[in-house]
């Protein structure tokens, strides 16, 4: 170590030069990046469910629906129907549309005395004029189960226009455009913008308002807590400078290798604020606590020692968050854990050799005795800690014991209860909308089930129609529309009931009306082999999802003679939400062991891996004791806190116990060695507990919920894991000296 | 002086292009009204229609049909193939009147006349397309050029015609006026379909052996191509009833 020490002494300027110019390289790079907040953008390429969806968007007209909302007083009015035709009509033609639907131009099978209307609701160039006209229309409308509660409300206060876009076109850029040209109309009712697109829009609008308003303010906070702590200018530049610099390289390798900041990607600084200081923190830390007559001599002692714990405390949080990468159902999560891995390679590297070049190359001009010896609060109130540990560390097992108790059992409690919806605050705009057109009519998000066989095969349609009544029997589906339910009209206004006509021939003579009809693009595949149930699911509640799917599954099952297949928004949030959980739990095991193996390694002996861990274990279980406690879901956010809080706890303990062993070199006597390690050890990490968790509670501003809890959860993460590592630690080893069990902690021959 | 003749210019000029617009309107009606007398001239005709559907992947479909039509509107189309569709009949009667015969069901319906801007049977020929109402009487069209071998036109929809289009671009044989292309633009100005038609002189008439329309946004096409056909066949008004629909 101490040669590479030497080599950052004698090649300082030029790692000052490096680090500047590839910040400037890679800087330039960050405007490549743009904040895509789809969370199913990049679907699995192996996964059934993903499959299916992305060939519902290329094959039947599209796979996200814009939703449009029209209220008024009374829908059955010619001026409300002339200004859904305006919206309609102006829609129709964009680019990234793949067909609308509304009352205008829905396809409407009617029987008349006189004959067959197979065409549509109303005729757009001849609306009703009298009142009698609109009464009956607004009469038959409500009649009809295809239109009452899915294209009007049944109250008729309230109509939809739903937008179904291609498949692979920018949603985000189409939603806009279409809002755009909507308002661009200037028409009197109020008018709502629903459905996944709007949506994922207003969620990106939010990353983007915290990226400019939380970030700088969280930055801020842990500035003054830096120099609040450090008393020191450079205390407070050189831990922002690392982080600075480390988000700028992560940032701009993303830019570069085109990869797309995502609702998770986005909390990348975040985090990096939080562990990369640590590392510059505690690095500096050391080089003031040893730096006392010659800079360069002082310099490299204390970079040899803290070399070592600095780069296992990053390569234990890399294991962290390389975890991620095995098992992600969706990219964001894996491509999250590759750029997390690298921006704390980043920020590691730059603490230890950046940082250091720094500090040699503009040396401090205060005496460093000096300010040792002012005695701060901190050092006082660790004495005193240090104190209390060495004079009661049963006391202190004991109180951890009890704290733990009552999260033990909140772990059972924990719930996996995620709302999409809930990651909008109560009064955003769109969670507002979400919430009316899901109570007026019956939700936003598209459910497609495929059934395989031959579409105009009488058995085949009785399937799809059977299977469409089994979804409808769910409290939250609505609009189940299948070509099934075409025929069953078409044979009724035949005269002949409204069912599947039994005979072949008469389901042929029925399909040559039905045929080209625009609607059958949505379907029906173009070879009649497969059909398409449209519906809509009304509930964004993972629970009401989970009841759903499982129960089409299995029916499906028991349909074994035909193929059936589920996909949809909800089989993709149920798929994400079981595989970020069973993928996530998996990787922290992992993390834990990788860890643990990491630290023995370091440490020499398992038995020091194992008690290096011990903050941890505790922090875990109070994190999703807590959880379960208060209420705070498992979910795509939430989860990541497990693995941080892995690689952030595990850090503390790195410190404390290297310290210690270093202090034993010395001094040979346990007690002193803890003595100094919390002094020294405990002083940087009480300032990285207080800076991160600051910095991390103003994540509570956030508008976006999972980011609030996330910020509570890290921020109470830090505080367990740091008290853990300078009270539960200590006091651990004290009691396995005092037993005299073994002689645990030997000086180590030089 | 000076300045009268300046005037005298101007009104020369105004009063020219005056007269050719006018000319132009008139020429254009012409044109059209003798392209509606060459694809209707003959009393009658019947023909069998082969109708190939090429989807967007090359996949195509066939089907037959005879078609028999008299006048200017009056039509009767009878699927022959395939075997699931053979004799489902289809006509067509003035004032916008249409039937559908299904044999299954041994029924007739009538079908509502807003459902123009439906595709007929799977082709990318709307109901609208398929009509036999001539152009004339549902266009008012404007000389947009002068080709050395063809006319081309604007067609606006009439006041009070009902259409999908806002306006077709249709291109006309300067020598014996039969249509050779039509361009269908729809509300938002975006050219939607396109027809292209090869018309052969048969008994002294000229028309169409091929029509392939193509809808450009599906990717999709319908070519009809008529063989067998004859002309003055001295159908009666009876071949064009309900009642034989049914039959």
């Amino acid at each position: 170590m101490k040669t590479i020490s030497d080599y950052v002494l004698r090649f300082r300027k030029v790692i000052i030069i490096s680090t500047i110019f590839i910040t400037f390289v890679l800087g330039y790079f960050i405007k490549d990046l743009h904040i895509n907040p789809d969370v199913f953008d990049s679907l699995p390429r192996d996964d059934k469910v993903a499959i299916l969806f992305n060939k519902v968007g290329e094959e039947f007209g599209g796979n996200y629906y814009c939703i449009i909302g029209i209220q008024s007083e009374d829908i059955f009015t010619k001026e409300v129907f002339e200004q859904i035709r305006q919206i309609t009509d102006s829609l129709r033609f964009m680019n990234g549309v793949g067909s609308i639907m509304s009352l205008i131009d829905v396809i409407d099978i009617k029987g008349s005395d006189w004959g067959i209307e197979i065409g549509k609701l109303v005729d757009e160039y001849d609306l009703p004029d009298t009142e009698k006209e609109w009464n009956d229309l607004r009469s038959y409308v409500l009649s009809k189960e295809m239109y009452k509660g899915t294209l009007v409300s049944a109250d008729a206060t309230m109509t939809i226009i739903m937008v179904r876009l291609q498949g692979e076109v920018e949603k985000i850029e189409v939603a806009r455009n279409l809002r755009r040209k909507t308002m661009e109309l200037g028409l009197p009712e109020k008018l709502y913008f629903g459905g996944q697109p709007f949506f994922i829009e207003a969620i990106g609008n939010v990353i983007s308002k915290d990226l400019t308003l939380i970030g700088p303010f969280s930055f801020l906070l842990i500035l003054f807590v830096l120099y609040f702590s450090f008393r020191s200018i450079r205390g407070v530049i050189l831990p922002v400078l690392t982080i600075l610099i480390s988000i700028i390289w992560t940032y701009g390798v993303m830019g570069l290798a085109g990869v797309e900041i995502s609702i998770i990607t986005s909390i990348i600084p975040i985090l990096l604020i939080a562990i990369g200081s640590a590392y510059t923190i505690h690095v500096y830390n050391r080089i003031e606590e040893t730096v006392v007559k010659n800079m360069d001599s002082g310099l490299k002692v204390a970079l040899a020692y803290i070399m070592i714990p600095v780069f296992f405390a990053s390569l234990t949080t890399i294991f962290g968050f390389l975890s991620f990468i095995f098992g992600s159902y969706i990219k964001i999560i894996s491509t999250f854990g590759v750029f997390t891995s690298l921006g704390i390679f980043f920020a590691m590297l730059l603490s230890l050799f950046f940082t250091p070049a720094l500090i040699a190359t503009f040396p401090s001009r205060k005496s460093k005795l000096n300010r040792r010896s002012s005695g701060s609060f901190l050092i006082l109130l660790l004495d005193k800690l240090y104190l209390y540990i060495n004079k009661y560390p049963k006391t202190i097992v004991i109180v951890w014991a009890f704290i733990i108790i009552p999260f033990l059992i909140g772990i059972f409690r924990i719930e996996r209860r995620v709302d999409f919806l809930d990651y909008l605050k109560k009064d955003n705009p769109n969670r507002i909308t979400e919430k009316v057109l899901t109570e007026k009519m019956g939700g936003t998000s598209p459910v497609y089930v495929s059934v395989k066989g031959n579409v105009l095969d009488p058995e085949v349609l009785k399937q799809i129609k059977a299977t469409s009544d089994f979804m409808l029997k769910d409290k939250n589906l609505v609009n189940a529309r299948s070509v099934a339910d075409l025929f069953e009209q078409m044979n009724d206004v035949m005269g002949e009931g409204k069912k599947i006509p039994d005979d072949p021939e008469k389901v042929a003579n029925l399909w040559f009306l039905l045929e080209g009809q625009e609607v059958l693009e949505q379907l029906v595949s173009p070879e009649l082999d497969e059909a398409l149930i449209n519906a809509t699911f009304g509930s964004t509640d993972i629970l009401d999802i989970k009841i759903f799917i499982d129960g089409l599954n299995q029916y499906i099952l028991k349909k074994g003679d035909i193929k059936i297949e589920v996909t949809g928004i909800p089989s993709l949030v149920l798929k994400l939400d079981r595989r970020i959980i069973t993928s996530q739990m998996r990787s922290l095991g992992i993390a834990i062991i990788l860890v643990f193996i990491a630290v023995s390694f370091l440490m020499r002996s398992f038995l020091k891996g194992t008690i290096a861990i011990i903050p941890i274990i505790v922090t875990l279980v109070i994190l999703y004791g807590l959880m379960g406690l208060s209420g705070i879901p498992l979910d795509i956010a939430t989860v990541l806190v497990g693995s941080i809080s892995i690689g952030i706890g595990i850090d503390y303990s790195i410190h404390m116990i290297t310290n210690l062993n270093h202090e034993m070199k010395f001094s040979g006597k346990l007690v002193e060695a803890i003595k100094n390690s919390i002094k020294i050890s405990g002083k940087s990490i009480i300032i990285n507990v207080m800076a991160v968790s600051l910095g991390f509670l103003i994540l509570l501003w956030s508008n976006l919920i999972p980011l609030q809890r996330f910020g509570l959860l890290v921020s109470i993460t830090m505080i367990t894991s740091g008290l853990g590592s300078l009270t539960l630690l200590p006091a651990i080893l004290i009691l396995i000296e005092k037993s005299k069990l073994m002689l645990f902690i030997k000086p180590i021959k030089k | 002086m000076k300045m009268n003749k300046k005037k005298i210019q101007s009104l020369l000029i105004l009063t020219a292009f005056m007269f050719s617009l006018f000319s132009s309107a008139q020429s254009a009606s012409e044109i059209l009204e003798k392209m509606d007398e060459v694809m209707y001239a003959s009393k009658d005709q019947k023909s069998v229609t082969t109708i190939v559907l090429t989807d967007r992947n090359g996949k195509t479909r066939e089907r037959k049909a005879i078609t028999m039509q008299k006048g200017r509107h009056m039509r009767l189309t009878r699927f022959t193939a395939p075997a699931s569709q053979a004799g489902i009949g289809f006509l067509s009667l003035p004032g916008e009147v249409m039937y559908v015969y299904l044999p299954a069901f041994k029924k007739e319906r009538r079908i509502a006349t807003h459902v123009k801007n439906q595709n007929f049977a799977g082709t990318d020929f709307t109901y609208e397309d398929m009509e036999a109402k001539p152009y004339s009487e549902k266009y008012i069209p404007e000389l947009k050029e002068t080709l050395s071998d063809q006319y081309v036109l604007v067609l606006k929809p009439k006041p009070g015609i009902r259409s999908d289009y806002a306006w077709l671009v249709l291109y006309v044989d300067r020598n014996n006026f039969y249509m050779k292309r039509v361009e269908y633009f729809n509300r938002a100005g975006i050219k939607a379909k396109e027809l292209v038609s090869t018309f052969e002189q048969k008994q002294g008439y000229w028309t169409p052996v091929v029509m392939e329309m193509t809808d450009l946004r599906k990717q999709h096409k319908t070519r009809m191509i008529m063989t067998e056909i004859s002309f003055d066949n001295n159908f009666s008004d009876e071949e064009f009833t309900v009642r034989k629909l049914k039959q």
